[in-house]
């Protein structure tokens, strides 16, 4: 059952994906992002991680997807070009696809993990929140800064230089 | 349980689309798109690593790449708002001030 609800959100999420490489119009590509966004979200509540999904839902579909739309909007990217390249480039667009298939398709047939089922249930979020604020404080400070850094960073780098006072 | 080779099969499928159209896309904002493709791919892994083990380290590290996610995110859509204002293109093979 899990199984078939991962499958599930799993080929949403890679069909999804393959139309926002594929597709021409980039903000049909944003749409589709929100959508593999959502179903990746549905395969972490398959794997049992509660609050992974949730912080994917918020950030992601909530935050991150609503920036594309708008810088989209900002800079209008309305007229669509035509993609040409060369051979090599075109030979690098078959042969890495390619190559990765393979690789899953041996991942897939060496399936030698057979794991000893245990409890079904996942990890608790308590046991999450202890982990976070007891071992990985210092990553999660410093995560803090980051953040702060990149707000204030993103201002400064996409403001305009000349305020036009009208005062 | 979901078998080891299944959750890697998803996440290294997901990284590869995403792989592809960094590598093939011209257009900035797609490419950016599909970095943010390979990171999910990553955070598939992580979790599901992180349910085999029973531990929450999995999570944890992909809660750490989220956040990174979003900063990258965020400077990367100032800097082309900045470029784009000086220049008016998105396409990769017009941006080449720093071709020697």
């Amino acid at each position: 059952m899990n199984l078939i609800v991962f499958w599930f959100f799993g080929a949403v999420a890679v069909v999804s994906a393959i139309i926002v490489v594929t597709h021409r119009n980039p903000m049909h590509s944003v749409l589709y992002l929100s959508f593999s966004v959502l179903a990746v979200s549905g395969v972490f509540f398959s794997l049992q991680a509660d609050f992974l999904g949730a912080i994917q839902i918020i950030v992601y579909a909530g935050g991150i997807v609503v920036l594309y739309t708008f810088v989209i909007i900002i800079i209008n990217l309305n007229e669509l070009q035509r993609e040409k390249r060369r051979f090599v480039p075109r030979l690098f667009l078959v042969l890495i696809p390619v190559v990765l298939m393979a690789e899953v398709a041996y991942a897939l047939y060496r399936n030698t993990a057979s794991v000893a089922g245990g409890a079904e249930e996942g990890i608790t979020m308590e046991e999450l929140a202890h982990r976070l604020m007891s071992s990985y404080v210092v990553p999660f400070e410093i995560a803090s800064v980051l953040l702060l850094a990149v707000l204030v960073g993103s201002i400064i780098i996409a403001r305009k230089r000349v305020i036009d006072d009208s005062n | 349980m979901i078998p080891i080779s299944h959750i890697l099969a998803l996440g290294l499928t997901l990284f590869g689309i995403g792989l592809v159209g960094v590598l093939s896309r011209k257009n900035l904002v797609v490419i950016l798109m599909s970095t943010e493709l390979m990171l999910n791919g990553v955070n598939v892994i992580l979790a599901g690593y992180g349910h085999h083990m029973k531990s929450p380290n999995g999570a944890i590290f992909a809660l750490f790449i989220i956040m990174v996610a979003v900063s990258e995110a965020a400077v990367g859509f100032a800097l082309m708002l900045s470029y784009f204002r000086q220049k008016a293109t998105y396409n990769l093979d017009e941006i080449n001030d720093l071709k020697g």
